[in-house]
């Protein structure tokens, strides 16, 4: 069986999941707006213009206007940019150091616990804390908040892969590879990755929804994304102040952030299901 | 001719998913009278645990559905009884002892308590007496009474299948069923807990349903033998029948591809094929695919039981017209 | 006969929290080119660790493994690799055995690849292709998930696996315990066939008797850790003299009407591997049992031709 038809036949399973299919569907529409955002977006995102300061939605502005009289619509256009590849790139490199530290603590006992106990003293830390620590180790850019969110959250990962490999290295299968000669590298990438995997889809789509909110937490805090960039998080904390005159200036990006991880949960779960052979029928 | 405790009549139980349809239990039909035992045979996938559970109201519906036929305990129709009813009869007059003693244990209580509770539940003694109870019944079964206290994790796997027993025991059942007791156990263990049924069902009196796939621990315990085959029952009869007089060709295939320990022979004589998918059942006679002896008309149609003799039934086309 | 195996003085202990468990301790034995030697014993007896020490998948605590006329006690990472072309395992439980993520193909051609051999995609398929019509699986499993085979069509792909390389030696851990009937009886063929075909040899691991009997050709009983009796197949079978090959032989119950009923019921059950002390191991149970089978511990002797029992009192028993 060749490459493309396994790709072919896990998309003919993914397909038949249809909550997780939609959730792909709006995850594209947010890649495509953010891709095209320029294009898309009736004004610019740092269009300031104190006449029309705090409008309530209406039909110019679909979203209404906040404080400083930019169009929510057109920020939050802006803001799926940075939202969305901080979701993904943060949780990206979670997955990347803490499976990799994960899955070398399981399957290397003498490492166990060295590599865990490093991990349980970052847990120690609130996650925060260390974000922000890592921030102004490396200086303020959008690249290094999210290694900062990413690295944070790299515990977690490592807990959750050196559980699951923990369970999967002790099957049969795993023996039997090494009965027929396998090497450990071998062993790891083909017998016990696939069959953690699982875990690791879970975790990391609901990490991606933290992600968001911690980045727009440090880029409250001034670290990170700086104003006027428009950051989904960032706009959430900007119109925190307003929430019981102009709700909408919370409710808005809020919503946003919410129907992005909720596609990003059922996708996680469609993808779970449809890469395991054995849910086939 | 003694009264019979058990009548099942023409069970038939599907499983019911979108994709498919299991068809489980397609036409089991047995009786059972006091203090008789039968066995079950017959390969995974067969029907057999189904049938039990069916017995004891246990299908997980959904996707589990009783489609047909009747279970007749003590004259009433249990599929027609309401829940209430049937829990008090389940573990009080039907107890069931699971394949696996290992994982039917509750780990967190002590194999007293276990005992007790199901005492508890069917009859009105107090605590103190529930708890003597279990005791005596640790005895009945080999274990000393004063273990009572200990955990499960502290017994091995026999002791755990006897502990079991006694949770079967403790309300002196009308009938036992009991689903793969030892498969999971060593032989010379086995050999000690067969014994122990055997002597307890004299002692109490009770009636027996065994689930197996071994014939030579039926042919140590049982009366009678019904060969289970893709959810009939394909041969039925007493044990000297079965095990002397077999007829159906799955029976015989049965019984010839187990290796013989008191004689030497090269090559096992092997059945054909494999067990069919209960969800795509072959037409006519299910065994057909794999018998040596098929012709035309097994592909077709129903295959009814024939009557061997009296206690003898088979369901082969071979027996149609009588001749035997 | 060419010997192709031998072991002497085995012994495997795992450091356990309680104290040090004696899993195999001081097995020896030799085996003939395509020949089945059979290890008997109940769960506990230290079987399957005598089958991965062998395999070095647990490596030894003392006493020497030679194969082939080589020592290979102390391999070194590259000569095991090399070594498990010749050594192969068949597990007992095809579910377990096989990773549910690889397709039937996939998972009987990954020695090859392991190995390097057949680089070019083609003749790997057409290896494995072979492969699965010697062990009798349908053309059509090749791109199918071990979920989707069942128990017998799983364990064709296990032996498939073991098969590709060629080897000379075959550890059987129990592969048709998990089977039904039927099936267990059409890879005991298959098994069988394989041996005459490829000069197999066997070692094969099991509780089952009955089927030991039939496929062996020499029999170990095995007792926690240790062999108790050692004989040819028919042998064994004819006259056991360890009370304990006895107790475990009558106990096999018989698929026969009335069959006669000379059971002899053990009583307890198999004691703790853990801290063994220098005595006999089966005394606690045996029903001969004298105060000296708890002092000392008794030696393996060659009671008839190339019949070896562990115990003190054997002649005494059997009247010998």
């Amino acid at each position: 069986m060749n490459k493309h038809s396994m790709l072919s036949e896990i998309w003919r399973r993914f397909r038949k999941n249809r909550q997780a299919v939609a959730g792909l569907i709006v995850l594209v529409l947010f890649v495509v707006v953010a891709v095209f955002a320029e294009q898309l977006a009736p004004f610019g995102y740092d269009d300031q213009d104190a006449s029309r300061a705090m409008i309530a939605p209406c039909l110019e502005f679909p979203f209404g206007t906040d404080n400083l009289g930019r169009d929510v619509l057109s920020r939050l256009l802006y803001g799926s940019r940075y939202s969305l590849s901080i979701g993904f790139l943060a949780v990206g490199i979670s997955v990347l150091t803490g499976g990799f530290l994960g899955v070398i603590a399981a399957y290397y006992p003498k490492l166990d616990n060295i590599i865990m106990r490093c991990m349980d003293l970052f847990m120690a830390i609130p996650q925060m804390l260390l974000a922000m620590c890592i921030v102004t180790a490396l200086g303020s850019s959008l690249f290094n908040l999210m290694l900062a969110v990413g690295l944070s959250s790299t515990p977690k990962f490592a807990r959750v892969v050196r559980a699951s490999v923990l369970a999967t290295r002790e099957q049969e299968f795993v023996e039997a590879a090494r009965a027929i000669g396998a090497g450990n590298w071998r062993i790891i990438l083909h017998h016990i990755l696939p069959n953690s995997i699982s875990a690791l889809i879970v975790q990391a789509t609901l990490a991606m929804a933290g992600a968001i909110i911690s980045a727009s937490a440090l880029s409250f805090l001034g670290f990170g994304i700086q104003a006027p960039m428009p950051e989904w998080g960032a706009m959430l904390s900007a119109g925190r102040k307003y929430i019981r005159t102009q709700a909408y200036l919370t409710v808005i990006p809020g919503l946003a952030i919410m129907v992005v991880v909720y596609a990003l949960n059922v996708v996680g779960d469609g993808l779970r299901d449809c890469l395991d052979p054995r849910l086939k029928k | 001719m003694a009264e019979s405790i058990l009548e099942v009549r023409n069970l038939e139980i599907r499983y019911v998913t979108d994709e498919e349809t299991v068809c489980a239990v397609n036409d089991i039909s047995f009786s059972l009278e006091k203090g008789e035992s039968i066995g079950l045979v017959g390969e995974t996938g067969a029907g057999k645990t189904t049938t039990a559970l069916g017995i004891m109201g246990l299908v997980p519906d959904p996707p589990g559905e009783i489609v047909g036929g009747s279970v007749l305990f003590e004259g009433q129709n249990l599929l027609r009884m309401p829940e209430k009813n049937l829990r008090e009869i389940r573990g009080g007059k039907i107890s069931m002892i699971f394949q696996d003693p290992m994982t039917s244990l509750n780990p967190v209580m002590t194999v007293g308590e276990q005992i007790a509770e199901v005492v508890l539940l069917h009859s009105k003694m107090s605590k103190g007496e529930a708890r003597k109870k279990a005791m005596e019944m640790l005895e009945q079964v080999g274990i000393p009474g004063g273990r009572c206290d200990d955990y499960p994790h502290q017994f091995s796997g026999g002791m755990k299948q006897r502990v079991m027993i006694a949770i079967a025991l403790a309300c002196s059942p009308e009938l036992l069923i009991a689903d793969e007791p030892t498969t999971a156990l060593d032989v010379t263990i086995q050999a000690q807990v067969l014994e122990l049924m055997r002597n307890l069902k004299q002692e109490y009196g009770t009636s027996l349903i065994l689930i197996t796939h071994d014939l030579g621990v039926v042919a140590k315990i049982c009366d009678k033998v019904a060969v289970v085959y893709a959810g009939e029952i394909i041969e039925y009869g007493t044990l000297k029948d079965i095990y002397t007089d077999k007829r159906h060709p799955y029976t015989i295939g049965l019984f010839d591809s187990l290796p013989d320990i008191e004689n030497e022979s090269a090559e096992l004589k092997v059945i054909q094929g494999m067990v069919p998918d209960p969800s795509c059942l072959p037409e006519g006679c299910k065994f057909h695919p794999r018998c040596p002896y098929a012709e035309e008309g097994c592909k077709h149609g129903r295959m009814e039981p024939v009557s061997v003799s009296e206690t003898h039934m088979v369901r082969c086309g071979r027996f149609r017209g009588g001749e035997v | 006969m060419a010997e192709i195996l031998r072991v002497e003085d085995l012994t495997k202990y795992f450091a356990t929290k309680k104290g040090t468990l004696h899993a195999v301790d001081g097995v020896s034995f030799r085996v003939e080119e395509s020949k089945t030697l059979g290890i008997v014993g109940e769960s506990g007896c230290g079987k399957s660790t005598l089958g991965r020490v062998i395999l070095h998948l647990h490596e030894r605590t003392g006493g020497r493994i030679i194969f082939q006329g080589q020592d290979i006690s102390n391999v070194t990472a590259a000569q095991l690799k090399e070594l498990r072309k010749d050594m192969q395992i068949i597990f007992q439980d095809p579910y377990a055995s096989l990773n549910p993520r690889m397709s039937i193909g996939d998972i009987i051609a990954e020695p090859l690849k392991i190995y390097k051999l057949y680089p070019s995609k083609e003749e790997r398929q057409k290896k494995v292709r072979e492969t699965m019509d010697v062990v009798g699986l349908a053309e059509r499993t090749y791109s199918l998930y071990p979920h989707e085979l069942d128990g017998g069509r799983r364990q064709r792909v296990g032996i498939a696996r073991a098969l590709i390389l060629n080897p000379k030696l075959v550890v059987c851990d129990e592969p048709v315990s998990a089977l039904d009937v039927s099936i267990q009886a059409q890879i005991l063929n298959l098994m069988m066939e394989l041996q005459r075909e490829r000069n197999l040899t066997y070692l094969f691991i099991t509780h089952n008797l009955s089927v030991v009997k039939h496929i062996s050709d020499d029999i170990t009983v095995m007792y926690l850790g240790q062999m108790v009796e050692k004989a040819g197949a028919s042998e064994i079978f004819a006259h056991q003299y360890h009370p304990y090959t006895k107790a475990l032989i009558s106990a096999i119950p018989q698929p026969k009407y009335n069959a006669p009923d000379q059971q002899i019921i053990l009583k307890g059950e198999i004691t703790s591997p853990i801290n063994v002390t220098r005595s006999c191991r089966f005394a606690p149970r045996c029903v001969y049992a004298k105060p000296e089978c708890f002092e000392q511990e008794p030696q393996l002797e060659e009671v008839s031709k190339d019949h070896f029992v562990k115990c003190h009192f054997v002649r005494e028993i059997n009247g010998l």
